[in-house]
């Protein structure tokens, strides 16, 4: 049972922290990041010093290759590592839905867009903050209305609260009338995105503010970078927890083939084959762990469903999310590890000095 | 031919500096239907020349040829499997696997053998009738009295038809009654069922049962003349 226990320990911490790399991974990669460019001010790093003029959307979409241009204002309640980051964006309502991928679960567009203080509101934000439809929900200087409540195909999206651009702007400590945060920029099919990012920068360098135009996953990692390399790190924890559990099967399989090494020799007695014993004692060692690693697996496929963890800093955020490649990996690891923590007791059984074994009491 | 035979047959062990010979060049022969006692003082490898026909130990020297097959020359894989076949081990402290009932204590040695389930089945309530515990079949070995456990260990020996049967002090950790329950089932297993019997016990009483008598000591043997009629 402590042995069990000890491995679905094990295994929770492991999934969990799988599941933070896989969300950054999702973040940096993938189609979103790959065909989608932001421009973002040159050398500024956080959204509250970026402050691009909105009508620089009408010449990024002059550009070849250009699909579309979303001019985007961010705020966030920490510019820092968080586990409880808001972040505001501020878009065109008709853009917002065209481009972004949400399916509101409860609201309407229509409200949305009529009213001027509206916002909706991602799933995960919604649950962490226990926010409904018609709450007045208000975070430093900034006081929206809920009018609709989404989730998205892109974890990382239920993380935001969507506004009105000029609802943003206009807010008092913003104060940013006129200016963005940052433009999104949709390309065409057959644009190169670094080609696009170039002639981006170029074309902008004549106006008021020097533009850093890059992918979207290149952006983000490259503005989580501190997150990224604690991450990278984490990924050590994820490897100790593989070990604590196969420490922890092989140890109580050794004991348990050491408090059985007479029923063994009595099974070889009968006639039962030594590869057969050892068969016998890794499947005892591969059940252990599996019942143990599978039950860590699903309790943190069940918490980070349901929990809507995520961690962001300077306006970006990192979804913690389950999927199937988390849950396999966990189960797949699980027997392996298994197997391999029955190996050298199965050998021990299997080739036990029958004589010697069956005198012990 | 015997069915057993030892030839020139020699175990070592090595106790610290000593070494010990509890058996030094025998020469044995065991005829089918036989039923042999093997006697001696402590130590004298009473227990070691059971384990060699058995096939759990190795002899540092000679052969040991059962039913025609040379032990000696099998793998230790092979060897289990001949024991499955042609081998029923009767133990002394009965060594039944405490999570499995009686009837899949027996059951055990037929799931080794190429049988259909029905045949197996068959086979095993015919070795509970045998030892008269059917109506224990599905009793865990903790819920049996010490002398039920062992006859449910010699149904298990014996439920696969074995060429032997061997059995290492098959009454020593029983009280008096359940030792002769014990030595008439083996008595009357050997009468009529005609099987090979090898068995080590240093109780002149048990070993009456027997229809030969082996006294081991020093490494040889003295064959005495059996009482039993």
């Amino acid at each position: 049972m402590l042995t069990v226990s000890g491995a679905a320990v094990a295994m929770f911490v492991f999934c969990f922290v799988g599941a933070v790399q896989e969300g950054l991974q999702r973040l940096t990669t993938g189609i979103d990041a790959d065909r989608c460019l932001i421009v973002f001010q040159e050398n500024r790093f956080c959204p509250t010093s970026s402050r691009l003029p909105e009508d620089y959307a009408r010449q990024i979409l002059d550009v070849h290759g250009v699909r579309d241009v979303i001019p985007i204002q961010v705020w966030t309640n920490n510019c820092r590592a968080s586990l409880d980051i808001v972040v505001f964006n501020g878009a065109d309502p008709d853009q917002i839905r065209r481009n972004r991928p949400l399916q509101l679960t409860a609201g309407s567009w229509e409200n949305f867009s009529d009213r001027r203080d509206a916002a909706i509101v991602g799933r995960n934000v919604a649950q962490r903050r226990g926010l409904n439809i018609g709450d007045q929900f208000s975070i430093g200087n900034v006081s929206v209305k809920v009018t609709g409540i989404f989730s998205s195909t892109v974890p990382s999206e239920e993380n935001l609260i969507y506004t009105s651009l000029a609802f943003l702007q206009y807010t008092r400590g913003v104060d940013a009338a006129g200016l963005v945060t940052q433009h999104e920029v949709r390309l065409t099919e057959e644009a190169d995105p670094d080609q696009v990012a170039s002639e981006i920068d170029k074309v902008l360098r004549s106006g008021p503010v020097a533009t850093t135009t890059r992918r979207k996953g290149a952006f983000q990692a490259s503005t989580l970078s501190d997150l990224v390399d604690l991450i990278g790190f984490a990924h050590w924890l994820g490897y100790a927890c593989v070990g604590l559990v196969l420490s922890l099967v092989a140890t109580t399989t050794v004991m348990s083939v050491q408090d059985r090494i007479q029923e063994y020799a009595v099974l070889q007695t009968i006639g039962v084959r030594p590869m057969r014993i050892m068969r016998l004692v890794l499947a005892e060692s591969s059940l252990l762990c599996l019942v143990g690693g599978v039950s860590g697996t699903l309790l943190a496929t069940v918490v980070l469903a349901f929990g809507g963890f995520a961690i962001g800093a300077e306006g970006a955020t990192i979804a913690f999310r389950p999927s199937l490649s988390l849950v396999l990996t966990g189960t797949g690891i699980s027997l392996l590890l298994g197997l391999i923590a029955g190996i050298t007791p199965g050998i021990q059984a299997a080739t036990v000095p029958i004589v010697a074994a069956l005198r012990q009491e | 031919m015997a069915l057993v035979q030892l030839n020139g047959v020699s175990k070592r062990f090595r106790k610290g500096e000593e070494t010990i010979i509890p058996l030094d060049d025998v020469t044995l022969d065991i005829h089918e239907g036989e039923f042999v006692s093997l006697m001696g003082p402590s130590g004298t490898g009473k227990s070691t020349l059971l384990n060699l026909v058995s096939g759990i130990d190795r002899p540092d020297a000679g052969t040991i040829k059962v039913d025609g097959t040379e032990l000696t020359s099998l793998s230790r894989g092979r060897l289990a499997d001949w024991r499955a076949a042609n081998l029923g081990y009767i133990f002394q402290t009965h060594n039944l696997i405490p999570v499995l009932t009686a009837y899949e204590n027996v059951e055990l040695p037929t799931l080794l053998l190429k049988l259909s389930s029905a045949k197996r089945r068959q086979r095993v309530e015919l070795a509970l009738e045998a030892v008269g515990l059917n109506d224990r079949a599905d009793h865990y070995p903790r819920q049996l009295s010490g002398g039920q456990e062992q006859r449910v260990g010699i149904a298990r020996a014996i439920v696969a038809h074995p060429r032997i049967v061997v059995a290492d002090e098959p009454t020593g950790s029983l009280d008096a009654e359940s030792s002769e329950q014990i030595q008439e089932l083996l008595k009357r297993l050997n009468h009529e069922l005609n099987i090979t019997m090898l068995m080590v016990t240093h109780d002149q009483n048990v070993a009456s049962i027997s229809s030969r008598r082996l006294i081991l000591n020093r490494g040889k043997f003295t064959e005495v003349p059996s009482t039993v009629v």
